[in-house]
Formats: C-alpha cells, structure tokens, sequence
C-alpha cells in the first residue's frame, strides 16, 4: 500500500511538479522560499494522499496560495519578501524597451507584499478570473480588484515608465 | 486596465515565475518530509491502536481513547532546590491519566509541529488522554470542555468539540486567520486576522457570536510577528509594535512596545515599552509586574511597568504558574519541562514520555 501511495505521489510530483514551482516562485519571490512553500504543501499532500489523491492538484494549490498569505502555518512568515533594493526607477520615455521595462517590473513585483502578489499570480499566470480568484483565496470579489488595483498602484509608482510605455502601445495598436 | 498594460502585465508575472530553478530532488525531499509527517502520526497513533475496539463504544466520532489505565504510581512532589530535583519519566500507561507537570499543571494536547492532525488530548472529566488523527489545529481551553479544532480544508471555520457531549459545533469566523489562542477562563477565542486588505483581530465566544475589530497598521505600526495575544486576566489583547526603522529580514524588527486593545469594542488602550512578544496570557506574572517576551535575540524577562530587562531566560513560551515560578520546555532538551525561578534557575526537572518528544505541547492549570 505504502508503494502504490509513493508510486503515485511520486508520479504525481515528477509530472506536476516543475508547474507548481513556478506558482510558488511567483508567490514566495525567491527560489529557496519556494521550495520549501512547495515540499511543505507537498508533504501535507502525501500525508493525505488517500483521501486527495485523484485531486492532488487543486489542494497542493490551494495549500500553497493559504500557507503564503494566511499565516496558518508559521508565525515567523514575514509579511513582504525581502528585495536587496527597491528596483531602479525607469525614467520617463527613457528606451521604451519592452524587456528593461519588464526587468523592472519583475523586480517590483518580488516587493509586493504577499497577498498583492497572490491576487496577480492566480489572475496572470493561473488564468483566473475575479471570481475565480476570490473563491481560491476565500475573499470577495471586489476585495480581489481593490487588491489588483492597489498592486497596480505599486507597480506605478516603482516603474513610472510602465504608464509611458503602454501608453504609446495603445496608441501604435 | 488597458490591453497593453493587462499584457504587459502577464508578461512580467510569467517572466517571474520562469525565473525559477528546476529542483531535481522535489519528490525525494516532498516524500522524506511526508514521510517525516506519517511518522509523527505512526508514533501518536501506536498508543491509541491497543484500544481501537473500546473507541468506537465511545461518543467521540473523531476522537478515540488512549491506552488502558496504568497502575497507580504516586507522582513525586516538586520541592525547590539549589540543583534540579529530577523527576521520574512517566511510564508506558501515562495516557490513563493526566500528565502532571511541576507546579501543578497538566499537558492538555501534544500534536505534531506544523499541524498534521495527530496528538494526544486531555479528556478532563474522564481524566485521562485521547487521540486523534483527523484535524490540523487542535486546541483545548485552558479549563473546561471545549476543544477548538481547525481544519486545512474549510481555512474560515473553526469546531468547538465539548468533550463532555461529544458534539462537535463549526462556526465560520473569517478568513486569513492565524494566532488562534483561548482567553485564560476558555469562555473566548481569539483569532489574528490578515485579510487581504483587512488586519485585525476576532473574538469569538463559545456561543458562537464573534466580533471583528479592525486595527490600522500604518498607524499602529507592526512590521514583522505580528499576533494578538490576551493579556494574564484576559480582559485586554494585545499587539506588539515595531518602531517603524526599516524592516529587515534577517533578524526581528525592534520593538517599541505592546499596544493593548479592548477585545469587547477594539478601543487602543495603551502602549507598554516591552521590547518583545509574549507568547500568550501565561507569559504575565500573576501580579502582572513581570512578563517574558521574546527579544530580539533572547527570551527576556521584563518589568512591565518600565520596559525594564531584569534577566535573559532560556524559552519565551514559559507558563507563569506562580508569584516566582515559571514552567517550560527545556531548549535543546525538549525531552524535559522545568520549573524555574524567574532567574532561569532549574529547580524540578520533569522528563517527558517519550511519544511526547517530538511533539508540540500546550500546558494548563490542572
């Protein structure tokens, strides 16, 4: 029994893994933070491998998304991952290239806190919709967009080119 | 949001997460530390498996009895000496009855760190221990009946279990919650809330009605631990604050103080210097003149009413059992308690059973 479940799990981590990384790097901002967010949810997955184990996915998710912004599982969690400096401004019309901007915008995001970065990952790299996204972190839809708009704010106020720069795309479009 | 700006976005979102490093090693280090959590389980359960026929005659769906009582052995008296009076370890039977700790307080629930749902339970009226293997967070009031329990898949609820009725009650309190703690009399709960743009606090009575107070964290400024905890009498929560200097991660931010609320209409009361965190009610002096906290580098005991150190103490999570007697785990032997004078004098030594070592362990006045 004990083999079929670390056959399965294992499956489960060799085929899902690589994609569940990703999602924890985006909400933790640093590779040793994801890690450990990802085995923790992973290992509480094992431990309850019987009872999800034809739902795995979903609850690893939903495990990583809660142990990050909710606190349940350590007190020590801090509140915003630690940037070595805040990201350079981007001056104003500056190259009006694509990739400086997104470099920048990289490295603003690592210094949202944590429940702003939660909102965007599930909205731009899950695909999620409000709705979708308010269900996942157990919130009401308008706290989802007043927390878009808010990391939104951020952003623009880290990378005031980004505003520049879209800008002139809508009006090439 | 324009479609460029949603676009461009996407693309910083997706350049982030590519930023990532394969982990060659996921499943083995996914599957060592799952193992790591079934072992915990394996060893609270073996107690417990003697007596699965005798659990199911019981009341309790999810909770099951420990092993058969043990013979009675007197349990020796703590006496304050210069060295430790070294307690004898309990025998193979301690679940038939309460784990008496020096200073006359007990072991209500030993669970695995990191909440995997196993541990032992202190039955009061039956006096003697339960396991379970069902919930993730399981917390017994300090007196009474009442378990409070949480569950990883239902993140807004907790259960209050009354082991005397065996009837279980799931209230929804909120979301993002974390720092569960009871008040000292068991008759509320207090919860630390960090919604997505709420912080707060949640006081839940046994009856099920709640309070939530909303605190406001640029005002009151608290940068890094940040739990509500109740005060020794439980008639005020409270919140340590940071001074707001900039926010590092390797080491905790200083703190400027406690800052105590009402927990009946939210009211900021007051700002105490105490440069640290109590672990919870206990950690207060009866007489309220002195609290343990953890510092920025140590456990300190502290003067309350001047912020004042007065010594460094070897644990921060102690239980203030009487006017100068302090009860904790031994750091780096967490096989013992100790009853310690406020110096951090051992003065009783008490070891634990040894299902008990490697796991996380709450204490009450018996």
């Amino acid at each position: 029994m004990a083999e079929v479940t670390d056959g399965e799990f294992t499956a489960f981590v060799n085929e899902r893994g690589p994609a569940l990384l990703r999602v924890a790097y985006a909400l933790a901002g640093n590779q040793h933070a994801a890690e450990d967010l990802l085995q923790n949810a992973l290992a509480k997955a094992y431990a309850r491998w019987p009872r999800i184990r034809g739902d795995a996915e979903p609850y690893v998710k939903r495990i990583l998304y809660h142990d990050q912004i909710s606190g349940w599982r350590r007190r020590s969690r801090r509140l915003e991952v630690p940037v070595a400096e805040l990201p350079e401004r981007a001056a104003v019309g500056d190259s009006g290239d694509d990739s400086d901007l997104r470099l920048l915008l990289r490295a603003a995001l690592r210094s949202l806190p944590p429940r702003q970065r939660a909102v965007l990952t599930l909205r731009y790299l899950e695909d999620l919709s409000v709705e979708q996204t308010a269900a996942l972190l157990g919130c009401r839809a308008g706290t989802v967009a007043s927390q878009s708009a808010k990391a939104l704010a951020r952003l623009r106020k880290l990378v005031p080119g980004l505003d520049e720069l879209t800008s002139r795309a809508e009006v090439t479009r | 949001m324009s479609r460029a700006l949603d676009a461009t976005l996407r693309a910083a979102v997706h350049d982030l997460a590519d930023g990532v490093r394969p982990a060659p090693d996921l499943a083995a280090g996914a599957l060592g530390r799952g193992r790591r959590l079934r072992r915990r389980r394996r060893v609270t359960a073996a107690g417990a498996a003697l007596l699965a026929v005798v659990a199911v005659t019981l009341p309790f769906v999810l909770l099951r009895p420990g092993p058969a009582a043990p013979p009675a052995t007197p349990t020796p008296t703590p006496t304050a000496t210069p060295s430790p009076t070294m307690l004898a370890a309990p025998g193979a039977n301690w679940t038939a009855k309460p784990l008496v700790l020096p200073g006359d307080w007990v072991v209500t629930r030993a669970q695995a760190a990191g909440g995997s749902g196993n541990g032992f339970l202190l039955d009061r009226k039956r006096g003697r221990y339960l396991t379970t293997d069902r919930y993730d967070g399981i917390y017994p009031a300090p007196t009474g009946s009442l378990v409070a329990v949480t569950d990883e898949a239902r993140p807004r609820d907790v259960g209050l279990i009354d082991l005397s009725s065996g009837k279980t009650r799931w209230y929804e309190v909120g979301r993002a919650l974390a720092g569960l703690q009871w008040s000292p009399d068991g008759r509320r709960l207090l919860f630390t809330t960090r919604q997505l743009d709420h912080f707060g606090f949640i006081v839940l009575k046994t009856d099920g009605t709640k309070r939530t107070f909303l605190v406001d964290q640029g005002r009151w400024f608290c940068t890094d631990i940040c739990n509500f905890t109740w005060s020794r009498d439980g008639r005020e929560v409270l919140l340590p604050q940071t001074g707001g200097t900039g926010h590092n991660e390797a080491v905790r931010d200083p703190r400027a103080g406690v800052r105590f609320f009402s927990p009946d209409d939210g009211r900021q009361l007051r700002l105490v210097p105490i440069p640290g965190d109590p672990a919870g009610p206990w950690a207060w002096s009866p007489d309220g003149k002195f609290v343990v906290v953890q510092g920025q580098q140590e456990p300190l005991l502290v003067e309350t009413g001047t912020g004042k150190v007065v010594n460094p103490l070897p644990a921060a999570d102690v239980a203030w059992v009487s006017a100068d007697r302090l009860l904790y785990r031994r750091p780096n032997g967490s096989r013992d308690f100790v009853l310690a004078d406020p110096t951090g004098r051992e003065l009783v030594r008490q070891p634990l059973p040894k299902q008990l070592v490697d796991l996380e362990l709450t204490v009450a006045p018996r």
